[in-house]
């Protein structure tokens, strides 16, 4: 690190933050961009794309061929990266506190900050989902993609949502035996809505390779499905699958079991607000933009002057929302800075494509993600905390004792005091209270984020620069 | 032992990791995580209370499941690191 403070701090180097990178670069600001990943590029390019060649048949789509470029044309001499470098700390006086290469901490301060922490995988749990063999669609396509690994030879791809066709596809194409498609979601709620995916025709042309590849590959797809049950002695040997009505609710008398090996599943997305969050940013639940979300204005500043964020983190909507936010950030950042130019007509056109990003992010995070039945359906048995080891159960019977709020939860059971610090398990505490309490009520407050947000070693901390 | 890596990709340099004590291969460029499932390593810990097995689920560094031993170092997680020839890795069994 050549500064003790920098004019931007950028905080994640995925699509919004290399975007907001490239417009920022040259101005005669200093910048530092952080990442906790070896690369830059975030979650959808995982591999720098001189190392993208090691697949010869993986051809990079539309959206990661902009990725790419970006990546390519990033103006390392006007920024500072760091790579495998985690945030751990936020304090007054724009004050950060980070852990580098795992060796020290340093403390950073800064002028402006810029959140671009993306999102992660949303979990619904069900009996047995703790034994290995049981992943995510998430970790099926980075072993894929960037390691050129099956995390099976054979698999069922569930949950809901876009990213499972995506998954399965991938599968296939890297000679992986997939057994069956499980939606939990019916067809006929998406037919309705295809108009809003009008504004979205490379989404749509994306959509159709995927079922076009799992169509003529004789996969069944089934809807109104989902997984009830895995098994298997220390690695997955079957699932037990159900069929639910449009409620999500099972019915009974219709299952199903599947020898499989592997069981890809995803529920969709949830924001990474932990970081805004623990910056005091303002931060709301809104369905349609994939549940707990960082409130920004038109500029993408949040609730604190000063602190902005841009992508996922605002409302799960895709690469190219990210882009979108990325630029529109950056741009609000140089008129902070007084670098004007001809920003004004540039933002200008950003917010009015972004509108088309958050239609088609309302249209799919309100067709997919998961329902109360479906949190209520959830056996006792079953574990939320994987870190704790705490059961369905533990939580039923803490809730129905008073414990009705996270932070409540979280002391009464430790479910979200391990290592993710509940980055698993809190969207499902946090829809499951919901249920109980209201979600939206004035009481309702997200586990609290305090330093250090992610496991520190203390020889780091020791190492203080 | 069967091993999950994809013919079609062309691999960098090949090399020797030790896992519990066993020589198992790999190749730079692949995450110890990746190259553990490849050789047929699923199961990487147990879990605190109930001393469960588990393996990756997320494979991005949030959920803190893959946790392994490396050269001597606790709770790394595999999915954060890169294969380097020679290193010692302790699985829990």
């Amino acid at each position: 690190m050549k500064n003790k403070k920098y004019d931007i701090i950028i905080i994640g180097s995925g699509f919004a933050g290399i975007a907001s990178a490239n417009i920022l670069a040259g101005k005669g600001l200093s910048i530092l961009m952080i990442d906790e990943n070896f690369h830059v590029g975030g979650q959808l390019l995982r591999k720098i794309p001189q190392e993208l060649g090691i697949n010869k048949k993986y051809k990079p789509d539309y959206v990661k061929k902009i990725g790419n470029a970006f990546v390519n044309n990033l103006k390392r001499d006007d920024i500072e990266i760091l790579n495998n470098t985690s945030v751990i700390g936020i304090y007054d006086n724009n004050e950060i506190l980070i852990e580098i290469e795992k060796k020290r901490v340093a403390s950073i301060h800064y002028e402006v900050i810029l959140f671009t922490t993306g999102a992660r995988e949303r979990y619904l749990p069900f009996k047995g989902w703790t034994i290995p063999g049981v992943f995510s669609a998430g970790m099926s396509q980075v072993l894929m993609k960037s390691s050129g690994v099956l995390p099976s030879r054979d698999v069922v791809v569930g949950g809901s949502g876009l990213f499972l066709f995506s998954a399965a596809y991938e599968f296939l194409n890297n000679g992986a035996k997939v057994r069956s498609v499980l939606e939990s979601t019916g067809i006929a709620d998406k037919v309705k809505m295809l108009p809003v995916l009008l504004h979205n025709f490379s989404k749509i042309m994306e959509g159709a390779r995927y079922l076009g590849k799992i169509g003529s590959s004789g996969v069944p797809i089934r809807f109104n499905t989902r997984i009830i049950e895995a098994r298997g002695n220390g690695s997955l040997e079957e699932i037990v699958i159900g069929k639910t009505d449009r409620n999500g609710k099972l019915i009974t008398g219709k299952e199903k079991i599947i020898k499989v090996g592997g069981f890809a599943y995803s529920y969709g997305f949830v924001p990474n607000i932990e970081l805004p969050n623990l910056a005091g940013c303002k931060i709301s639940f809104k369905k349609e933009l994939g549940g707990w979300v960082v409130d920004v204005n038109e500029n993408m500043e949040t609730s604190i002057p000063g602190v902005f964020c841009a992508g996922e983190v605002t409302g799960v909507g895709g690469a190219l929302k990210s882009v979108n936010e990325g630029e529109t950030a950056s741009l609000s950042i140089l008129e902070r800075f007084e670098k004007n130019g001809s920003i004004h007509a540039k933002k200008n056109k950003l917010l009015k494509e972004r509108k088309h990003h958050l239609n088609f992010a309302k249209y799919f995070n309100t067709l997919y993600g998961i329902r109360d039945e479906e949190i209520s359906e959830i056996p006792d048995e079953t574990i939320i905390c994987r870190c704790e080891d705490v059961k369905m159960g533990d939580i039923r019977e803490a809730v129905s004792n008073g414990f009705i709020s996270p932070g409540a939860l979280k002391t009464s059971v430790r479910a979200g005091m391990g290592n993710c610090q509940g980055r698993t398990c809190g969207p499902i505490i946090y829809n499951l209270l919901g249920s109980v309490s209201g979600i939206e009520g004035k009481n309702f407050t997200l586990f609290s984020n305090r330093p250090p947000v992610k496991p520190v070693k203390i020889s780091s901390l020791i190492n203080r620069s | 032992m069967e091993d999950l890596r994809i013919n079609s990709v062309e691999r960098k340099e090949k090399v020797t990791i030790k896992v519990n004590g066993k020589d198992v291969i790999a190749y730079t460029g692949e995450t110890l995580l990746a190259a553990l499932i490849a050789s047929g390593y699923k199961q990487l810990k147990k879990s605190p209370v109930l001393k469960e097995k588990r393996g990756g689920l997320c494979g991005m560094g949030v959920c803190y499941e893959c946790l392994v031993t490396i050269d001597g170092e606790k709770n790394i997680r595999a999915c954060m690191q890169d294969v380097r020839a020679g290193m010692e890795i302790g699985i829990e069994e």
